[in-house]
């Protein structure tokens, strides 16, 4: 992937700011699965909700991009977009659906993992779970650097906050993490 | 560093398993955290956050995206203008070209790590962060993956980190080859057979060690470098937590702010402080490793006259190991520091009692450690002689 990611150059960018099909169908190969996956850990994992947020992402960068001048990196301008996509359809939701519904479709996420022996794959989808009931404040540093791989600076710079920020809402969404699943605290739990 | 030591750390614990602090930053980190039962309360807590949040998977968009989406893209197409010229037959040929690279290079990396025997190989991530890093004959661009049996290299001027599964990162210095020999739940290890690494270790003693040519280092919850010189000795420095360096016949424990230096065919010297004058440390050098009975005696003589009482550490060390004429030499020396408490006596140490051992060594220690003594001390009585 990160090769692939070296692959979209400045020509490829300039190509796409001229509505070139094939160049931008190099861009969403490349990015695809990065702007799905943070759709996905912002929508409460429903993926068809994911598939249109991603859908509408990549619709909107098909324009927007040619309002990209080089001012900042291609992927901080894109995280950006991606991030503020997330949020609006987050708000967007939120006027959509009382508040009843949304609960009770957080409730039918939640497992009782004390009563079963976690293979990897519950561990990973209990955290999951998890991730999807933190704030967008601080869920969104924790994508940004576990999915994305981005650095405190980039982050700073998608989010458009001080790197002391993105130090300080990490923190506490490791730390709101560690008590929503302190169950899995636990050697026997992670098959060690 | 006094403000730092007074101040709490909590705001900056992701930060340093991060590796965004800077060096100074990280080692006064980690200072304060082994004197602050309430910061290292939090670190447990954020450690388990970030070991939670590396379980997140990359998930796969659906294939169909972009069959869904070329047709809301047409739409759009129709309206924007294009410059006749710019992405030519030639160009669109190219990005094919490069798409199918893509696919390739894809399909060729799945087969490289392929599963052998449906079993995938445990492995370390390692991000190259200056000049050429190679693993195995290969180099690597950005990130790469360090399996069990794989030996790293790093050139002049090239650097790398690796991460060490979740419990830590080491600092590849330049010119430094490393392998990984192990990384399973109880046991991470490393061979370091020249150059330099830096290790952060967030885990329970005794989970990651080093293997070098002259004695292995073994974590106690701590920073530390570690320097292989060219004849297969090696230096140790810690900058917080304890280092037992190891062998067949010696060991060493090493606390923040001392070093220890490594011989082959010998294993560990004794440890020593930073801050010990040139004389002291020289004259130890011989007390470690020289072979001729007369000399080391006379060298003893130069530790014992140069000792400050921070020196304990050493003298203790040595002390541990003596017998006869030097065992009481030592014995005064450090009496007249630290005199041990009632009860326990000159002839139940010189005899070795484990457990007038253990009440002297828990007096000697304060000064070894700044505030964190407990950990030390709890330590120290692991080590006494049984």
């Amino acid at each position: 992937m990160v090769m692939a990611e070296q692959l979209i150059d400045g020509r490829v960018i300039e190509a796409c700011q001229q509505g070139d099909r094939d160049a931008f169908q190099l861009l969403f190969e490349t990015y695809k699965d990065k702007v799905f996956s943070i759709a996905v850990y912002s929508s409460d994992g429903d993926r068809a909700l994911a598939d249109d947020i991603t859908q509408q992402i990549f619709l909107k960068l098909f324009t927007a991009i040619r309002q990209f001048r080089g001012d900042s990196e291609f992927t901080t301008w894109l995280y950006r977009l991606v991030v503020n996509a997330c949020l609006d359809e987050r708000r967007r939701r939120r006027r959509l659906l009382p508040w009843g519904e949304m609960v009770a479709m957080k409730k039918a996420g939640e497992r009782k993992p004390q009563e079963k022996h976690y293979a990897r794959l519950e561990i990973s989808e209990a955290v999951q779970a998890a991730i999807a009931e933190l704030k967008p404040k601080f869920r969104l540093p924790i994508l940004l650097k576990y999915i994305e791989g981005l650095s405190y600076d980039e982050i700073a710079s998608v989010m458009g906050c001080s790197k002391g920020t993105v130090a300080s809402r990490l923190n506490r969404g490791h730390s709101q993490l560690a008590k929503r699943l302190s169950h899995l605290n636990n050697p026997e739990v992670w098959g060690d | 560093m006094i403000r730092m030591f007074l101040r709490h750390v909590t705001k900056d614990i992701s930060a340093y398993c991060h590796g965004e602090l800077s060096s100074d930053e990280s080692k006064q980190f980690a200072e304060h955290l082994i004197a602050c039962g309430k910061c290292r309360t939090k670190f447990e807590e954020v450690k388990l956050g970030i070991k939670l949040a590396e379980q997140l998977p990359r998930l796969s968009a659906p294939d169909r995206l972009w069959s869904e989406l070329e047709p809301l893209l047409e739409q759009r197409t129709t309206k924007a203008v294009r410059p006749a010229g710019f992405w030519t037959w030639q160009s669109k040929v190219a990005a094919a070209a490069v798409l199918l690279l893509v696919a390739s290079l894809g399909a060729f990396w799945i087969y490289k790590n392929r599963p052998s025997n449906g079993v995938q190989k445990p492995s370390w991530l390692v991000k190259r962060v200056d000049g050429v890093t190679r693993i195995g004959k290969e180099q690597i661009s950005n990130n790469g993956r360090l399996a069990i049996g794989d030996w790293l290299e790093t050139d002049r001027g090239s650097r790398a980190q690796i991460d060490v599964a979740t419990i830590g990162n080491v600092d590849i210095e330049e010119n430094s080859r490393v392998r990984l020999l192990q990384t399973r739940a109880d046991e991470h290890r490393l061979e370091l057979v020249r150059g330099k690494m830096s290790a952060r270790i967030w885990a329970p003693p005794r989970l990651f060690f080093v293997d070098t040519p002259s004695a292995v280092a073994a974590d106690y919850g701590c920073a530390y470098t570690l320097e292989v010189k060219d004849d297969g000795g090696s230096l140790l420095h810690v900058t917080a937590g304890w280092v037992q360096m190891e062998s067949k016949d010696r060991e060493s424990m090493v606390p923040a702010g001392a070093s220890c230096e490594t011989r082959p065919g010998v294993g560990p010297g004794t440890a020593y402080f930073d801050d010990a004058s040139p004389d002291f440390r020289a004259a130890l050098t011989k007390v470690d490793f020289e072979h001729d009975p007369a000399v080391r005696s006379a060298a003893l003589t130069s530790v014992l006259d140069q000792a400050r009482p921070r020196d304990t550490l050493t003298l203790w060390y040595l002390f541990r190991g003596s017998e006869g004429k030097d065992r009481e030499r030592l014995y005064d020396k450090l009496a007249t520091f630290v005199p041990p408490p009632p009860g326990v006596t000159r002839e139940g140490l010189l005899q070795s009692d484990e457990k007038m051992m253990s009440q002297w060594a828990a007096l000697l220690e304060p000064p070894w450690t700044g505030s964190g003594g407990e950990k030390t001390s709890r330590k120290l009585k692991e080590m006494a002689p049984k």
